[in-house]
């Protein structure tokens, strides 16, 4: 399966590589994990915790981060398995100073899944995916911005990850504004719609 | 004898027990004190086996054993290879790989079981399925068909040189010299992919081991439970009297339960011996797409040589034919496609070269079709290309191209998937198509309703595909009829049944020869107590060969019949006839005797009796036919395309089968509607998504469509019989007919109702999604 997709950050790359390379804030931010250690200089291993449609249980695995070129590109390799199946896969990492403060990370790369979470979930993996990402670099955002008021004001702002119910609703919400986008959809409700009111209507005049 | 019950639509006896809840299926079987097995199943496709930890899961409250196959010492063996090519075959390559009870070192497929876990219930065995801990080395993988040939190619199999598992060529005449003299030759690659048999019950295994009586019980969703019987006494050291296998009532076969010894089918038995217990084992839909098996999937290049009449010259096609993992099953499958490229048609030069491959995907073996769906395809789509190309009516090419009545028996020149020479016994193709075009309305759709419907801006397009089946193969079947004191007949057979309709079809059979009422008619199949001899259900051989050996049992009870009673009315045997559970005078009505009457002098309790006298009355008997029974059908079909959706709708759609003489209509178009609407899946719904690492995506019915009561139509059959001359009823096969034609019906139709896109189909199955593809690439072009 191939991933990719970009996230804007709203702050300077120097900053953002830290904050990508702060396995505390990795830990927090990323949907799902349970725990995440790091073994050495570029090594993590951990726990990650996914729901897929019916597919539910969590992977062990370790993630690795080479061919670092500070602040640019990193890229990772990721290898788990677990009940729901297993995955893995590496993927090139980018950040790109877009000159106004901001920093365009794109990442792209191959991931291989198989098992359950492939078999049974194969329909729901993409939206899935590409759901933890744009919530996990969003969470690394918040950190981020917290990180940088601390930084600048002096202020201690504390950052809150969101919680596994947040997670899942957030999910969720993806899932259906996939489902809303198809012209089908509003079809049918506009269908029911006027199911109703004609409903309504002749009732009323009974 | 007045009225006949062979040819009568007669309702099924078995249907009130089925329908009020009182047939046996093996998950039906509770024994007290019985465990629950489950199975933990590679996620990969190909991985190293390096170690499996059980130290957790063996804790877990509940679990009573797990095996891998470490574990199982010397009694860990590859299954036996069902139908290799006899020596005698020359120039055949054939590699025979079998499938392991347990992963020893290599995983092969994903799904492939790597250990059995035994427990109190089948929740608890599952969750400790989840407390196994698998290392595995991943390989890299075998998928593409062609790749797979390649030299650098990874290989499934470590021991062989690579993973070609069969090489094969046949020849007819000389197609070299035919082409050159060809006006047309046509020329195309075929992709056919894979689908799922989806029978409603999955399989299912309950073994019990009872130590006192020394005896192994197994109840058993196979479609051959004798052999099943004949291989477990083999394999556990026991004396066939040991084993007893039943294969009760069975929610559909379509031939993936007639692969014999999966994995689980030799270790639960094993196991219920080990640990002195009974177990059950029933397959979950989830490893039903893993573990069950699968078919289909060939490339051909094809090409056809032709005169400008359209008078086929010849057909070439090289095809590799995968196999999956191992295959057990031998070469049936490539060879009933080579037996079926020909079609229905009288082609003089022939030339096919075929290869099994290798790959890590689930093990191939017969569903439904069995191959002969693969050849009518290619066959077909190339005489629709050449009618296109010559400017020649589709209808009319195949008119033209039959074997004519006359030619029977028409004698092919190539072996056939016994390995036997291919024969076609009897047939009768053109009044056949005549009636199939008729009944659709081909001319009047085609020129007035088509174009009218066209100038709608509507997409109908009709379809016409006669094809052939070679069905009731050999070896042989047997059958015990006895008459009871009751005066009530028991019939034993040792087929299996899988809701074909054996209870009814059988009885009417006996019916008939013993003058009874067709419901005193009491039927066992498939329990190896009642009846041993045999092979089983296959290859649409039921009704042909177990329903000629019951027509044999049944004529010579009635022989012992006819005998006593003409000592016991003392009259002549040919002056007495059975009728209503009687044996009377035929011109003195009065004076007769019951049948249970009789079988009670049959069978005396006192005095002496003649010698050489058998007691009761009661026969066995045996039937073999020299070659199979070759059936005829032709299917035509009315379709819309949604150019938008590309969603296909069928208008009409008609059958026209002749499947020689008819035990009971109404089976047979039971099985037709069956057919068809297995095929309506494996042409437009049905496919198994395999990714490059072998994973298969969609393993579940959410993703993976079986049509539904809203896609399979209303199918209008009209029935001819050409018996055939090879067996004394003279029935030929109808269990897989239906769903052969389809994916080519499904490709005719959908170019004539896209005629304005200029589609060519070369693939099967499709989808909305593919048809779309197909021609929105056309647009790009």
């Amino acid at each position: 399966m191939r991933i990719e997709g970009e996230y804007i950050f709203n702050g300077p790359r120097e900053d953002v590589w830290e904050i990508i390379r702060d396995p505390e804030v990795l830990t927090k931010a990323l949907p799902g994990t349970q725990s995440l250690k790091q073994v050495s200089e570029s090594i993590y291993e951990g726990e990650l915790f996914v729901r897929v449609g019916p597919v539910v249980g969590s992977f062990s695995g370790r993630l690795e981060v080479s061919n670092e070129v500070h602040p640019e590109s990193l890229t990772l390799t990721v290898e788990g398995e677990g009940k729901p199946g297993f995955a893995k896969g590496s993927g090139d990492v980018q950040f790109i100073d877009r000159g106004d403060g901001t920093t365009l990370l794109k990442y792209a790369g191959e991931v291989q899944i198989g098992g359950k979470i492939a078999s049974v979930g194969q329909r729901l993996l993409d939206t899935v995916s590409k759901s933890m990402a744009r919530q996990g670099l969003g969470a690394v955002d918040e950190a981020l911005q917290a990180r940088i008021k601390a930084k600048t004001g002096g202020e201690q702002v504390e950052y809150k990850p969101p919680s596994e119910v947040e997670f899942a609703a957030a999910v969720a919400k993806d899932m259906a504004s996939e489902v809303f986008s198809s012209r089908w959809v509003w079809l049918v409700v506009a269908l029911v719609a006027v199911i109703i009111l004609a409903i309504v209507f002749i009732t009323s005049f009974r | 004898m007045t009225k006949s019950y062979v040819g009568q639509r007669i309702k099924r006896n078995e249907d009130p027990r089925l329908l009020t809840g009182q047939a046996l299926f093996v998950d039906d079987v509770q024994i007290p004190g019985m465990l629950h097995a489950a199975f933990l199943r590679s996620d990969y496709a190909h991985a190293r086996l390096r170690g499996v930890d059980v130290t957790k899961a063996l804790k877990r409250e509940g679990v009573v054993a797990i095996y891998t196959a470490r574990d199982m010492g010397d009694d860990w063996k590859p299954g036996p290879p069902l139908v290799s090519p006899p020596a005698t075959v020359e120039n055949v390559v054939f590699h025979s790989r079998t499938q392991v009870p347990l992963v020893k070192d290599k995983v092969r497929y994903a799904g492939e079981p790597i250990a059995v876990v035994v427990a109190t219930s089948r929740y608890i065995a599952e969750d400790a399925v989840d407390d196994i801990v698998v290392d595995l080395e991943p390989l890299e993988v075998v998928v593409d068909l062609e790749k797979a040939l390649a030299t650098d190619s990874p290989r499934v199999h470590d021991d062989l040189d690579s993973n070609l598992a069969a090489h094969l060529s046949q020849e007819k005449g000389n197609y070299q010299a035919a082409r050159e003299k060809a006006d047309l030759v046509i020329k195309r690659r075929f992709y056919i992919d894979r689908g799922a048999a989806a029978a409603m019950e999955n399989r299912g295994i309950v073994a019990q081991w009872d130590v006192k009586s020394q005896q192994l019980t197994v109840w058993d969703t196979t479609q051959a439970p004798i052999p099943i019987r004949n291989g477990l006494a083999a394999r556990l050291g026991l004396s066939t009297h040991q084993v007893r296998v039943i294969a009760p009532f069975v929610g559909g076969g379509f031939g993936p339960k007639i692969m014999m010894f999966y994995p689980e089918e030799m270790l639960i038995p094993w196991l219920s011996i080990q640990l002195g217990r009974p177990i059950k084992w029933i397959e979950d839909r989830r490893e039903n797409f893993f573990a069950t098996t699968q078919e289909r999937q060939q490339i051909h290049d094809a090409e056809m040589a032709l005169a400008k009449d359209g008078k086929i010259l010849g057909i070439r096609h090289s095809f590799i034919h995968d196999t999956g993992a191992y295959d057990p099953y031998g070469l049936t499958i490539p060879l009933n496609t080579q037996s079926h490229a020909m079609g229905a048609y009288d082609v003089p030069n022939y030339f096919s070269e075929l290869k099994v491959v290798f790959t890590n995907r689930v093990i191939v073996t017969p569903v439904r079709g069995a191959g002969r769906p693969q050849g009518i395809f290619l066959v077909e789509r190339l005489l629709d290309l050449a009618a296109k190309e010559l400017g020649v009516d589709p209808v009319e090419i195949r008119k033209k191209n039959f074997i004519p009545a006359n030619a029977f028996p028409y004698e092919h020149k190539i072996i056939d998937q016994a390995f036997a020479p291919l024969i076609f016994d009897s047939g009768n193709y053109l009044p056949a198509m005549e009636k199939a075009v008729s009944m659709i309305g081909y001319e009047q759709f085609v020129k007035e309703e088509q174009p009218r419907l066209r100038k709608e801006g509507r997409h109908v397009g009709i379809a016409v595909i006669p094809f052939i089946e070679t069905t009731g193969v050999g070896p042989y079947e047997g059958a015990r009829v006895t008459v009871e004191t009751s005066g009530k007949v028991s019939v034993a057979t040792g087929v299996g049944t899988q809701g074909q309709g054996h209870f009814t079809s059988f009885a009417q059979v006996v019916a008939d020869q013993l003058g009874v009422d067709v419901r005193d008619v009491h039927l066992v199949t498939g329990d190896t107590a009642e009846f041993h001899w045999g092979t089983g259900t296959f290859a649409s051989r039921g009704a042909v060969v177990a329903g000629n050996a019951v027509h044999a049992a049944a004529k010579a009870v009635r022989a012992k019949v006819l005998k006593l009673a003409s000592k016991v009315l003392n009259t002549p045997e040919d002056e007495l006839e059975l009728k209503d559970g009687l044996v009377r005078v035929a011109d003195i009505p009065q004076r007769s005797i019951s049948l249970g009457e009789l079988a009670v002098l049959a069978n005396p309790l006192r005095g002496a009796v003649e010698p050489g006298t058998e007691p009761g009355l009661e026969a066995t008997d045996y039937f073999g036919p020299r070659y199979g029974a070759t059936a005829f059908a032709v299917h035509a079909m009315i379709i819309e395309v949604d150019p938008e959706t590309m969603m296909v709708d069928i208008k009409r759609f008609v059958v026209v089968e002749d499947c020689g003489t008819m035990l009971n209509p109404l089976l047979v178009e039971g099985q037709i509607h069956g057919g068809v609407s297995m095929g309506i899946g494996h042409s437009f719904y049905e496919k198994l998504h395999y990714d490059e690492n072998g994973q298969l995506l969609n393993a579940s019915f959410a993703d993976y469509l079986i049509p539904t009561s809203m896609e399979v139509p209303r199918v209008e059959i009209g029935h001819q019989e050409t018996p055939s001359p090879l067996n004394p009823i003279g029935s030929k096969g109808a269990g897989e007919a239906g769903a052969i034609p389809v994916p080519a019906l499904f490709a005719q139709a959908i170019e004539n109702a896209l005629a304005d896109y200029d589609i060519e189909i070369l693939e099967t199955p499709l989808s909305p999604n593919r048809l779309f593809e197909l021609v929105h690439g056309k647009e790009k072009e």
